[in-house]
C-alpha cells in the first residue's frame, strides 16, 4: 500500500503476486523474479514451486501464521 | 498450561463477547440489528489476534484479525489513546464488504493497551447508488456507498463531531444509523469494561501467559485435526451464475493441499474478477476459507487466530476471489462467500466425506429497498433475508430454511418488518419440493410474497436462479430460486429481467415499487446427498404426509407409485 506523502489517501494498492495479501512495507523480491513482489518467503518458495510445475509443493506455514502484514 | 484456568478464562470472553452482543442487538434502530443479529462481537489482543468470539456471523468471525490489523497499519498502537473508538469499513484495507462496519476500542490495562473490544455489523443503508446498500448493478466500489477508512469517531471518551457529521450527511437513513453506531460503540464500551475486570480477577501476567497458551492450545487442537485428514490435493469448481451486467457466469476454483497439520487453499484459476459486485475482497477469501475449516473439524475447538495458524490462503489478486481496486464487492460477502465454502466442502467430499454437506442455497436473498415513509415522515430502509435450503449429509437431510453458512443471522418476525417498513406479507412459508432429491434430501428454502404499500426503490443481491445447488455422492439438484414481481393491476408474475429489462434476475438495482405492486421471493433449496433411490421409504412417505414433497415428485424423483401415497 502507497500511501501520499501526508498519509491521507493511498496512492496504490499493493498486493503479495502469490497469495494477493496486502503489503504496506516494502514486501519481498526475489532475484530470480523481480518484475513480483511477495509478502513472504513462503510466498516466494511456493511461487517458485509451482512455476516449476510442483502441483502440491511442501513448504511448512511460517510460525506467525497468515495474519502477520508486511 | 493451567487447562482449569485457561478453560475459566476462554469461557469468561465468550460470555463477554455475548454480552457485548446482547447490549448490540438492544440498543440498535435497525431490524437487522435487532432482529437479525448481523453483527459480530470480539476480543483481539494488541497484536491484533482474536482472542475471543461467540457464535455470531462465520463471515465476520472469520475477518477480525484481518481488520484489526489492518487497522493498526495506519493507526498504530502509539497513537492510539485510552477512551478513543476507531471505525473502519474499507474493503481495500482489510475490510469484508461496504456496509460491515468495524468498531475497535483499546482496552489499557496498566496505563498501555493490552487487547482490543471489537463490534462489526452490517449497515443497512450506506449511501451509494441505491437504498439498502446493495445495488446489483454497482461496477465499481464508489457506486457502493460511503468507504471509512480507519479513523477515530471517539477521541479520549470525546464524540469527533466531524467524522459523525460526515459518515451521517453521506447515507439516507442518517438517524437509523447514528443508532446502530451507538450500539455498537456501546458494544465495545462493555467489552472493555468486562476485560478489565476479567483481567483485574486474575492478574495481568497471568492472565496474559494464559492467553499465549490459549492460542498455542487452539493452534495445537486444529493441527491435531487437520493431521487426521487424508494427505493429498482436492479441488472443485463452483460458478456464480452472473454479476448484474453480463449474462455470463463466474468460475470460483478452490485447491485444497492437505499436509500432514497444515493445510493450504488456493483458489488459482478462478476467473477474472467481475465488472458486477459478485468479487470477494481479501477479507472475505479468508474469511470463507476459516469458515469451512472450521465448519470441517471439532466444533469444540477455541475460535481464535491460533486455530488459524495452520491455514494458508491464496487468493490471487485481480480476480474473483480478491479483488482489485476500485472494482465492485459488495455480494462478494454475501454470495461468494459461501460458495467458496461449498466448493471448498465439495472439494473435501473425497477427503472427509462424512463431515461435509451438498451445496446450500448459498445466498441471503439480500433484497433491500428504501425510500420515504408517509406514515412516519421519515426516510427507511431496510434488508430482507431469504432462507435457503441446506445441503443433504452422510448421515441426515439438509437443514430447511437457514440463513446461508456464513451469516447465521435470525429470522424477523413479521409484526416486526410490517410495522417498522410499507410491506404487508402475503405468504411466508417453506418450498415444497425445493429440496434436491436423495438418500439424504437436500432442505426446503423458503417463500415470502409481499404486497407493497408505499412507494420505494427495491435492488437485489442473489444467485441460484439459474445453477441449483449441486448434490453429492448422486444426490439430486436443488431447486433454483426466483424473485417475481406483479404490478398493480397485473394478473402475471415477471422476473426482474422480463418486468423491467434487467440484465440478470438475481442482481439488479433501483427497480420502482409503488402501492399495490407485489414480489414473490422464492429461495433456492439445498442439494441432496446420495442416491435417490436408496432413500428410507418411510422418510419419503412422510415428506409427502408433512407437504415437504409433493406426490408428483415423489414419484418422479423416487419412483414411487400413485397406489403408494
Amino acid at each position: 500500500m502507497r500511501f501520499s506523502e501526508n498519509k491521507y489517501y493511498i496512492e496504490k494498492y499493493v498486493k503479495c503476486d502469490n497469495c494477493g495479501m496486502l503489503i504496506y512495507g516494502d514486501g519481498l523480491k526475489s532475484e530470480e523474479l523481480s518484475n513480483l513482489l511477495f509478502c513472504s518467503d513462503w510466498c516466494i518458495d511456493w511461487y517458485k514451486s509451482k512455476a516449476k510445475g510442483n502441483d502440491d509443493p511442501r513448504i511448512p506455514l511460517p510460525k506467525t501464521g497468515i495474519h502477520e502484514i508486511n | 498450561m493451567d487447562m482449569i484456568n485457561m478453560n475459566i478464562i476462554e469461557s469468561a470472553m465468550i460470555a463477554i463477547a455475548k454480552e457485548m452482543g446482547i447490549n448490540v442487538q438492544k440498543t440498535a434502530y435497525s431490524t437487522i440489528f435487532s432482529e437479525a443479529e448481523d453483527f459480530t462481537c470480539a476480543l483481539a489482543n494488541r497484536e491484533g489476534e482474536l482472542i475471543a468470539v461467540a457464535d455470531f456471523c462465520p463471515s465476520q468471525i472469520g475477518g477480525v484479525p484481518l481488520l484489526v490489523r489492518s487497522m493498526l497499519k495506519e493507526i498504530p498502537l502509539s497513537e492510539i489513546d485510552e477512551g478513543d473508538v476507531i471505525v473502519h469499513n474499507d474493503p481495500y484495507r482489510g475490510g469484508l464488504h461496504t456496509p460491515e462496519h468495524t468498531v475497535f476500542k483499546p482496552i489499557f490495562i496498566d496505563g498501555e493497551i493490552s487487547a482490543f473490544s471489537v463490534c462489526v455489523g452490517h449497515f443497512v443503508e450506506v449511501g451509494g447508488m441505491a437504498p439498502g446498500g446493495f445495488p446489483g448493478e454497482a461496477t465499481e466500489i464508489f457506486h457502493e456507498g460511503l468507504r471509512v477508512p480507519p479513523v477515530k469517531i471517539i477521541k479520549k471518551g470525546v464524540d469527533v463531531p466531524e467524522v459523525w457529521k460526515m459518515m451521517l450527511a453521506n447515507v439516507r437513513t442518517p438517524r437509523g444509523n447514528y443508532g446502530d453506531m451507538r450500539a455498537l460503540i456501546s458494544g465495545v464500551d462493555l467489552g472493555e469494561k468486562r476485560f478489565e475486570e476479567l483481567v483485574e480477577k486474575y492478574g495481568k501476567d497471568n492472565f496474559n501467559k494464559i492467553l499465549r497458551d490459549l492460542l498455542d492450545y487452539s493452534e495445537r487442537r486444529m493441527r491435531a485435526e487437520i493431521a487426521e485428514f487424508p494427505d493429498g490435493v482436492y479441488r472443485f469448481v463452483d460458478k456464480v451464475e452472473d454479476d448484474g451486467i453480463e449474462d455470463k457466469e463466474y468460475e470460483v476454483h478452490v485447491a485444497v493441499h492437505v499436509q500432514g497439520d497444515e493445510v493450504v487453499i488456493d483458489y488459482t484459476g478462478s476467473s477474472e474478477q467481475a465488472k458486477g459486485p459478485i468479487n470477494a475482497t481479501l477479507g472475505v477469501a479468508w474469511s470463507a476459507a476459516f469458515n469451512a475449516m472450521l465448519h470441517l473439524t471439532d466444533q469444540s475447538i477455541p475460535k481464535n487466530s491460533g486455530c488459524f495458524r495452520p491455514i494458508r490462503v491464496i487468493a490471487p489478486a485481480g480476480t474473483v476471489m480478491n479483488v482489485n481496486y476500485p472494482g465492485s464487492e459488495v455480494g462478494g460477502n454475501t454470495e461468494t462467500h459461501p460458495l467458496i465454502v461449498a466448493a471448498i466442502f465439495g472439494a473435501m467430499v473425497e477427503c472427509v466425506p462424512n463431515r461435509v454437506m451438498a451445496s446450500e442455497g448459498t445466498t441471503h436473498g439480500c433484497f433491500v429497498f428504501g425510500g420515504h415513509d408517509h406514515y412516519t415522515d421519515e426516510p427507511f430502509g431496510g434488508f430482507d433475508f431469504s432462507y435457503v435450503g441446506y445441503g443433504g449429509r452422510s448421515f441426515a437431510d439438509g437443514n430447511d430454511a437457514t440463513d446461508s453458512i456464513n451469516g447465521n443471522c435470525a429470522n424477523t418476525p413479521m409484526e416486526v418488518f410490517e410495522t417498522r417498513f410499507p410491506w404487508i406479507v402475503e405468504e411466508y412459508a417453506l418450498r415444497p419440493d425445493s429440496g434436491g432429491a436423495g438418500k439424504y434430501r437436500g432442505g426446503l428454502s423458503n417463500v415470502k410474497q409481499m404486497l407493497c404499500t408505499g412507494g420505494m426503490l427495491v435492488s437485489q443481491m442473489t444467485n441460484k436462479h439459474k445453477l441449483g445447488a449441486w448434490g453429492l455422492v448422486g444426490g439430486g439438484e436443488g431447486k433454483t430460486g426466483a424473485t417475481l414481481f406483479k404490478k398493480a393491476g397485473s394478473d402475471h408474475w415477471e422476473t426482474a429481467v422480463e418486468a423491467y429489462g434487467k440484465v440478470s434476475p438475481s442482481k439488479y438495482s433501483n427497480i420502482p415499487m409503488r402501492p399495490g405492486d407485489r414480489v414473490r421471493v422464492l429461495a433456492p433449496g439445498g442439494g441432496g446427498y446420495g442416491l435417490a433411490s436408496e432413500r428410507a421409504r418411510t422418510d419419503i412417505l412422510s415428506d409427502v404426509k408433512e407437504g415437504y414433497v409433493s406426490n408428483a415428485d415423489a414419484i418422479r424423483q423416487y419412483s414411487l407409485d400413485e397406489s403408494d401415497i
